[in-house]
């Protein structure tokens, strides 16, 4: 089956820094990957180089049948690879209201105007926010805007979405809350991702298969089992450590144990 | 906010370094537009006569409606150079940017002479349509929106490049570039943009040299002549200025609403990286459009340069010069200091939203939207006593009006740096028993002197380039380099007034190059 998002071999260099060195990773269609890793892993880098903001120097990206990015050419455009995105700081429009910031994506790809206004409805009812579609974002709960920014990103029906680290920085019933949501959301649709995270946990309550990144390279991939049978890093082992509530090997008092 | 910034001893010596700041703009600013409301009853019938004389209320419109053509005009060129410049990948994009931007800081009196040299009759490019087109109120308007459309584009190029990068981008995943342009980027930073249409309708309304050298009548060419021409009437100015301080205030309230509450929270240069939006196959004509733009900026000055050599005025212009350009550059120097004294201290207090720091923002911006005329007949009502004539007949009016005129430099553009300041800073300082100066020049002062040496550049600039103002009260003898050649324009050889506007041009130049090169290369 051909992979919905897939990285071929992919670099992206800042000046001399790599930021993606030789990046191998294939996410297929229905699949919600959890792509995990440190602060200035690459993560971010990664999302960028698919959602074409970022040109690769080397390497191939590939949507589907379709060539996004090969060997530093752009090949489609930001605007014609039908991806969606959740930014961390949400990127709402502040000048548009609810309505007009689901409104905009689907205008731009041409979308007629009835079916427009039927498919933001559904999505407004669907994520909960139904009678804030005139209010601007500067006017909606920190809750209601992370609510808005999926719902922008999933009412254009992408061919994949990807959420940058979208639950950093809420509180914990905010997240348990808004993590339902989008596994709901994802199973409802089908719907591909790859949803960019620090937390093992978080990935768990979304994902069925996982990434870790170091460096700017891809250190292991596959389910949860595979991190756990032989993690590959060390950070993978204290990834597994939180989660499983384990004192990490070398702190003060030692050897893995279970929380009671 | 509260805790250590508010300690009663930090407290009073903020107090007390406000009062200062606040004391110096009542008395260049407030006082004088004061002084215009408390008037005999002699001077409100003067201004009752203003209002029903068909003339001259005729007059008024006639000026607010060039004013309003300047601006449309002005953004409709700058905006989309704006655009240009600062989100897409034309080519060169800030060479053409510095050389679009540059007569920004020139009396745009210098710019017209230089278009007289190209279009008048007897000009390189010049023929008697040209000419009759030239001295006409739509010349008028044209050479005001190419000489103000950059500070247009420089408002909406430092708007976009304070969005938050990824309100672009979460456009550009579902848009095309011109669509992200027109419903994402111009709307949000719509605050920049619709200031700077502030700014060019003000500028636009207060001058006063391009109109009366293309004898267009305006609204503050009958206030200057009758300060000082045939029609000498200083009552009669008196009154008709006061219908002008009810533009100001309603300039002001639109500031207010537009920018005034949001004025400090978009400054921030963006620190991502971000791609700049791709033109396709409109690159090539986007360039031509930036560079042509770019050109048109300059092709007065080399006309200038033209008239000047060609008559021999370079070898004669140190003659006529006198002591213009010190009076400028000291009058200037001293302003501008004074400019980014009370810029530190009122621009903090506003930064922080402490108390009194938002009136004495309001109090600046008032002083620079208020039209030149209204200003200047104020400072001459308020200054032209005889206790005071140590201050009115010496360079020192010149200091106090630049002062009032242009503190909103000073407090903006420091008040916008220190609210990028986490606050965090001057707390953990507050805690560590420091007091408010030692604050600010312990905390505040190094960590922004090259921004503070920027506000200091470029209060100086828009001193030097001041003509409308210090043309209704220099002091004789005494004149700046921009009024000694607006007077000698009407009488004086072309070739020399071409050159001194040059040797205008080059002061202006040096002192951005040296100033700026000397900032660029000290670190941040």
């Amino acid at each position: 089956m051909t992979a919905a998002v897939a990285l071929e071999g992919v670099t992206l260099a800042y000046g001399d820094r790599k930021a993606l060195d030789e990046v191998t990773l294939s996410v297929a269609p229905g699949e919600v990957l959890a792509l995990l890793g440190p602060s200035a892993s690459g993560k971010t880098s990664l999302l960028r180089a698919v959602l074409g903001l970022a040109v690769p120097t080397s390497g191939t990206v590939r949507l589907g049948e379709e060539v996004a990015t090969r060997d530093g050419c752009l090949l489609l455009r930001p605007e014609e690879r039908g991806l969606g995105v959740v930014f961390q700081d949400l990127a709402l429009w502040p000048h548009l209201t609810v309505e007009g910031n689901l409104g905009f994506g689907l205008a731009a790809r041409g979308v007629p105007r009835r079916e427009a206004v039927g498919r933001i409805a559904a999505m407004v009812r669907r994520v909960g926010l139904a009678g804030t579609e005139r209010r601007h974002p500067g006017d909606l709960s920190g809750g209601q805007r992370q609510r808005v920014a999926i719902a922008r990103a999933l009412v254009l029906e992408p061919r994949a979405v990807l959420l940058d680290e979208p639950l950093a920085s809420i509180d914990v019933d905010l997240r348990r809350d808004l993590l339902a949501l989008l596994r709901e959301l994802f199973a409802e649709g089908g719907t591909t991702a790859v949803h960019v995270t620090h937390d093992l946990r978080e990935a768990v309550a979304v994902a069925s298969c996982f990434a870790v990144m170091e460096e700017g390279r891809i250190v292991q991939q596959g389910a949860l089992d595979d991190l756990r049978r032989a993690p590959a890093t060390p950070f993978v082992g204290s990834l597994l450590d939180d989660l499983e509530g384990r004192m990490p090997v070398g702190e003060p008092g030692g050897e893995p144990r279970r929380v009671p | 906010m509260g805790g250590p910034l508010r300690s009663p001893a930090g407290r009073r010596e903020r107090e007390v370094a406000l009062s200062a700041a606040g004391a110096a703009l009542l008395l260049g600013s407030v006082a004088p537009l004061a002084s215009l409301l408390v008037q005999e009853g002699s001077a409100w019938r003067g201004a009752l006569d203003v209002l029903t004389d068909a003339s001259i209320f005729a007059l008024l419109v006639r000026s607010l409606a060039l004013s309003a053509l300047v601006t449309a005009l002005a953004l409709s060129l700058g905006v989309p150079l704006g655009v240009l410049v600062a989100r897409t990948d034309v080519a060169a994009p800030w060479p053409a940017a510095l050389l679009h931007a540059f007569p920004m800081f020139l009396p745009p009196f210098l710019l017209a002479l230089g278009w007289f040299h190209l279009f008048g009759a007897k000009g390189l490019l010049g023929s008697a349509a040209t000419s009759s087109v030239f001295f006409s109120a739509a010349g008028v308007v044209l050479i005001l929106a190419v000489a103000f459309a950059p500070v247009v584009t420089a408002l909406v190029a430092l708007g976009l490049e304070s969005l938050d990068p990824s309100l672009e981008e979460a456009a550009r995943v579902a848009a095309r570039p011109l669509r992200v342009v027109t419903l994402i980027l111009l709307p949000a930073a719509a605050p920049a943009w619709l200031l700077s249409a502030i700014v060019v309708f003000t500028l636009a309304f207060s001058e006063l040299a391009v109109p009366m050298f293309l004898r267009v009548d305006v609204f503050p060419a009958a206030v200057f002549s009758r300060l000082g021409g045939l029609d000498y009437a200083p009552g009669e100015a008196l009154g008709l200025v006061l219908p002008l301080l009810g533009l100001a205030l309603l300039l002001l309230a639109v500031e207010r609403r537009l920018a005034g509450a949001r004025s400090y929270a978009v400054l921030g240069l963006r620190s991502g990286r971000l791609e700049r939006l791709p033109l396709g196959r409109w690159r090539g004509a986007a360039t031509l459009a930036v560079w042509a733009a770019a050109f048109l900026s300059v092709a007065p000055l080399v006309a200038l340069a033209w008239r000047a050599a060609s008559g021999g005025g370079f070898s004669q212009a140190g003659g006529w010069l006198g002591g213009a350009p010190w009076t400028s550059l000291s009058t200037a120097a001293i302003a501008a200091t004074i400019i980014v004294a009370i810029g530190l201290v009122v621009g903090h207090s506003a930064a922080r939203r402490l108390g009194g720091g938002g009136t004495l923002d309001a109090v600046s911006v008032l002083a620079f939207v208020a039209p030149a005329a209204v200003l200047g007949v104020g400072l001459i009502a308020l200054w032209n006593r005889p206790g005071l004539r140590w201050v009115y007949g010496s360079a020192g009016i010149l200091v106090v009006g630049y002062v009032a005129r242009y503190a909103v430099i000073g407090v903006r553009t420091l008040g916008a740096l220190i609210a990028q300041t986490p606050l965090h800073l001057e707390e953990a300082a507050a805690a560590a028993g420091a007091g408010f100066w030692r604050r600010l020049t312990r905390v505040l002062l190094p960590l922004h002197a090259r921004g503070i040496g920027f506000a200091w550049l470029l209060a100086l600039v828009f001193c030097l380039r001041d003509l409308e103002l210090a043309v209704l009260f220099y002091p004789p003898g005494r004149q700046p380099l921009t009024v000694r050649i607006f007077t000698l324009e009407a009488n004086g050889p072309e070739p020399v007034v071409a050159a001194l506007a040059l040797a205008h041009v080059a002061m202006t130049a040096v002192v951005l190059g040296a100033g700026g090169g000397l900032l660029w290369r000290r670190p941040a």
